[in-house]
């Protein structure tokens, strides 16, 4: 996998932040342009190419979620074109909620404040789903690598996702209608 | 992309929204949503047991006019159906009659998920063992 090949790191779903960040800056400094100013075409070329590649491994392998979704594209595990089904029912009753909302009907506001608060820390609880799930999968690389576990971080990311556009849209409008 | 006549006319004037009592054994519920945003939509059949025709049907759809356009569609298909009748709408039927727009097939797919989802529901409450599955 490239991102982690340019880092020189063995693939895997859990980094150590400083360790990440050490590699980074050292063949950041190695690959730096201007220390091939000299250099032919051809070399020049392959600094700022090797350049743009630690730039795009760093962004996306140091936050935990980026990665995995990183890792799992590679891996050709693609997003379930259905959401998650226990949330439904809820999703309706917000939006009712922010109809009213939107209307001018104030009454909602509550209503909405929790719904909103529910997903945050619904959010927080796939966060630590997801970290769980994630060093379970890297103790299964020690052997043969686990790839129902893979699917079963696909499924929290799709969640993740979803409940953070929730947030959004709610928090969106909560703003939009500020109470007096 | 402009929206057919037919999608601003149910969307203009969308037939049959409203709710029934989930809790009646003859309603039928299905709740389907997009799978990145908020969009949800709920379709209810109520069905005569004795026929096994769908006497009415209602849904409240949050989402774009396409999505709003296929679930009212729907609900106007759906009555004076038999349950199997309706099991047998295909989204395809929805893209025609609506002139969807590729980009706008989802919401014709959420449409035909959400009948299967309501009558497929009716059936577990009403005892029946449903032979085709959800695709929900």
């Amino acid at each position: 996998m490239r991102f982690y090949e340019a880092l020189g790191l063995e693939p895997g779903l859990m980094l150590d932040a400083q360790d990440l960040q050490r590699r980074f800056y050292e063949r950041s400094r190695q690959w730096h342009p201007d220390r091939r100013a000299r250099a032919g075409a051809a070399e020049q070329q392959k600094a700022l190419e090797m350049t743009a590649v630690l730039n795009d491994a760093f962004r996306t392998l140091r936050d935990p979620v980026a990665r995995a979704g990183y890792f799992l594209e590679e891996h050709k595990i693609v997003s379930s074109k259905h959401p998650p089904a226990e949330l439904l029912e809820e999703v309706f009753e917000m939006n009712m909620a922010l109809d009213e909302l939107r209307r001018g009907d104030e009454s909602a506001r509550p209503q909405l404040i929790d719904a909103r608060d529910r997903f945050v820390k619904l959010l927080a609880e796939i966060d630590h789903g997801l970290s769980a799930l994630s060093i379970q999968y890297d103790k299964s690389l020690r052997g043969t690598p686990d790839e129902s576990l893979l699917l079963a971080i696909r499924g929290v990311l799709d969640r993740r996702q979803y409940v953070s556009n929730l947030i959004r849209d709610v928090e969106k409008e909560l703003n939009v209608h500020v109470s007096n | 992309m402009a929206y057919s006549n037919k999608v601003l006319d149910h969307y203009n004037h969308p037939r049959n929204v409203g709710s029934m009592d989930k809790s009646d054994p003859n309603v039928g519920t299905g709740m389907v949503g997009a799978p990145e945003c908020g969009d949800v939509m709920k379709l209810q059949v109520k069905v005569n047991p004795e026929t096994g025709v769908i006497e009415d049907a209602k849904f409240k759809t949050f989402g774009c006019g396409s999505a709003i356009a296929s679930s009212s569609l729907a609900t106007e298909w759906l009555r004076g159906r038999t349950v199997d009748e309706a099991l047998a709408i295909k989204n395809t039927d929805i893209v025609n009659e609506l002139s969807l727009p590729p980009v706008k097939i989802h919401c014709s797919v959420l449409a035909e998920d959400a009948i299967k989802a309501a009558i497929n529901d009716y059936k577990a409450k009403s005892g029946v063992t449903a032979k085709e599955t959800a695709t929900a």
